[in-house]
C-alpha cells in the first residue's frame, strides 16, 4: 500500500525541503521505492539540496501539460537504490498546476512507488492547496519559535478542514542547550502547544550546511540530526523507535574545544 | 536593575509559551489577542469573590469539537482553574 505524504509547515525556511530530502533518502536506504516531487513551482530547491540540479530535463509542470512522459520528468538518484525526484519548474508560477491534476499524479504515481513525498511550499493559498490534494497524510514542520509555531497551528486547522487523517509534527532545529537554559521552548512543549504527536525531533546542526552546501543528504552519516531524520524514516514505516538523547552528544569535550575556540 | 533582566530572559522560553497559548486561542476565535487576556482577567475577578487562586495559574484553552464532522465544528472555549480553597461565605 502505497503512501502519499505532505511535508508542510506554513512559515517559510524551518526546514520542510531539507526534511524531504532526507527523509525520501532515509526510506530508500530502508529499501523502499521513494519519489520526492517538489511542488514549489516557481522557487525550486529540492533539486539543489539532493544535489540532482544538473539532470533536470522536464519537471512537474511539464508532466501535467504532456509535454513529456513522467518517466522522462523523473530523475534517478545514483547514489541510492529506488530513489527518485520529480523536480519543480522555476519559471512558471503556482497557477500552472491544479490539485485536481496533483491528485492525479500522486495516484498514477501509487503503482511504481511505496512512498511519494512533496515539498509544500510556505503558505497557504495555491501551493500549499496543490501540494496536500491527493496526501493520505501530513508531516508539519516547526522550529521551536513563536512565529513558526503559529503558523503551524493554522496549517494544522487547514490540514484537519481539508480532512487529512495523519497529521504529525516534526520539531526540527531544537537546541537542547538553550531549552536547558529557559531560552527556548521544549518538544514537550511544541506538542502541548499544538496539541499535536510529535513524530521527531532534529537538532540544530552545522552538518546540515554543510550537507546542503555539497548537495548530499546526510541521512545516512553519524551526525546527529542525520540519526534523528533517520529515526524518523523508522517511524513512518512503522518501526517503534525510542527518541534520540540530544542532550548526549554535549559533552565535557564538546565545551572544552569550543572554550579553547573562542579563547 | 540589570539582575532582574538577567532573571527575566532566563525565562524566555515560558514567556513564549504563554504568549502563543494565548495567541493561538485568539487566531481561532479570530478576535484580538487582547480579548482573550481580557477573558482571562475577568474569571479571575468574578472568581476572587468566592475562592483563593493564583491568577496566573489559569489555564484557558480551546477544544476542538472533533466528534462532530469538519462543518460542524465549534470550538469549545474551557477554562482550569486550581483552587486552593473556598471563601466560607454561603449566602441562603
Amino acid at each position: 500500500m502505497s503512501q502519499v505524504i505532505v511535508i508542510t509547515s506554513g512559515k517559510g525556511g524551518v526546514g520542510k525541503t531539507t526534511t524531504t530530502a532526507n527523509i525520501g533518502t532515509g526510506l530508500a536506504l530502508l529499501g523502499y521505492r521513494v519519489v520526492l516531487i517538489d511542488t514549489d513551482i516557481g522557487l525550486r530547491n529540492l533539486d539543489v539540496v539532493m544535489g540532482l540540479e544538473n539532470r533536470i530535463i522536464y519537471n512537474l509542470v511539464d508532466v501535467v501539460e504532456g509535454n513529456c512522459r513522467m518517466k522522462q520528468a523523473l530523475i534517478k538518484d545514483k547514489r541510492y537504490p529506488n530513489l527518485f525526484l520529480l523536480p519543480s519548474a522555476q519559471t512558471r508560477d503556482k497557477t500552472s498546476v491544479s490539485p485536481g491534476q496533483m491528485c492525479k499524479l500522486t495516484d498514477d504515481l501509487r503503482e511504481d512507488f511505496d512512498y511519494i513525498l512533496l515539498d509544500c511550499p510556505a503558505g497557504i493559498e495555491r501551493g500549499f492547496q496543490n501540494a496536500i490534494a491527493g496526501a493520505d497524510r501530513a508531516l508539519v514542520v516547526t522550529t521551536p519559535e513563536v512565529s513558526a509555531i503559529r503558523d503551524a497551528d493554522r496549517i494544522i486547522g487547514l490540514l484537519e478542514a481539508s480532512g487529512m487523517q495523519e497529521i504529525d509534527l516534526i520539531v526540527n532545529r531544537i537546541r537542547m542547550d538553550m531549552v536547558r537554559r529557559g531560552d527556548m521552548m521544549s518538544i514537550d512543549d511544541v506538542a502541548d502547544i499544538l496539541s499535536t504527536h510529535i513524530i521527531g525531533a532534529v537538532p540544530d546542526d552545522e552538518e546540515i550546511v554543510v550537507s546542503t552546501n555539497q548537495g548530499e543528504p546526510l541521512v545516512d552519516t553519524d551526525s546527529l540530526s542525520g540519526q534523528a531524520f533517520f529515526n524518523i524514516c523508522k517511524r513512518i514505516s512503522g518501526e517503534t523507535v525510542p527518541m534520540l538523547d540530544l542532550d548526549a552528544q554535549k559533552g565535557i569535550l564538546v565545551r572544552l574545544s569550543s572554550f579553547l575556540k573562542r579563547a | 536593575m540589570r539582575q532582574v533582566f538577567w532573571f527575566y530572559r532566563k525565562n524566555s522560553g515560558r514567556i513564549a509559551r504563554n504568549r502563543l497559548k494565548l495567541l493561538l486561542v485568539s487566531d481561532e476565535m479570530g478576535c484580538r489577542p487582547g480579548i482573550v487576556e481580557s477573558i482571562r482577567e475577568d474569571f479571575a475577578k468574578v472568581l476572587s469573590r468566592y475562592a483563593e487562586f493564583d491568577p496566573m495559574a489559569i489555564d484557558i484553552s480551546l477544544a476542538r469539537n472533533e466528534s462532530a464532522g469538519a462543518s460542524d465544528r465549534i470550538p469549545v472555549l474551557s477554562a482550569r482553574i486550581p483552587i486552593l480553597y473556598l471563601h466560607n461565605t454561603r449566602n441562603e
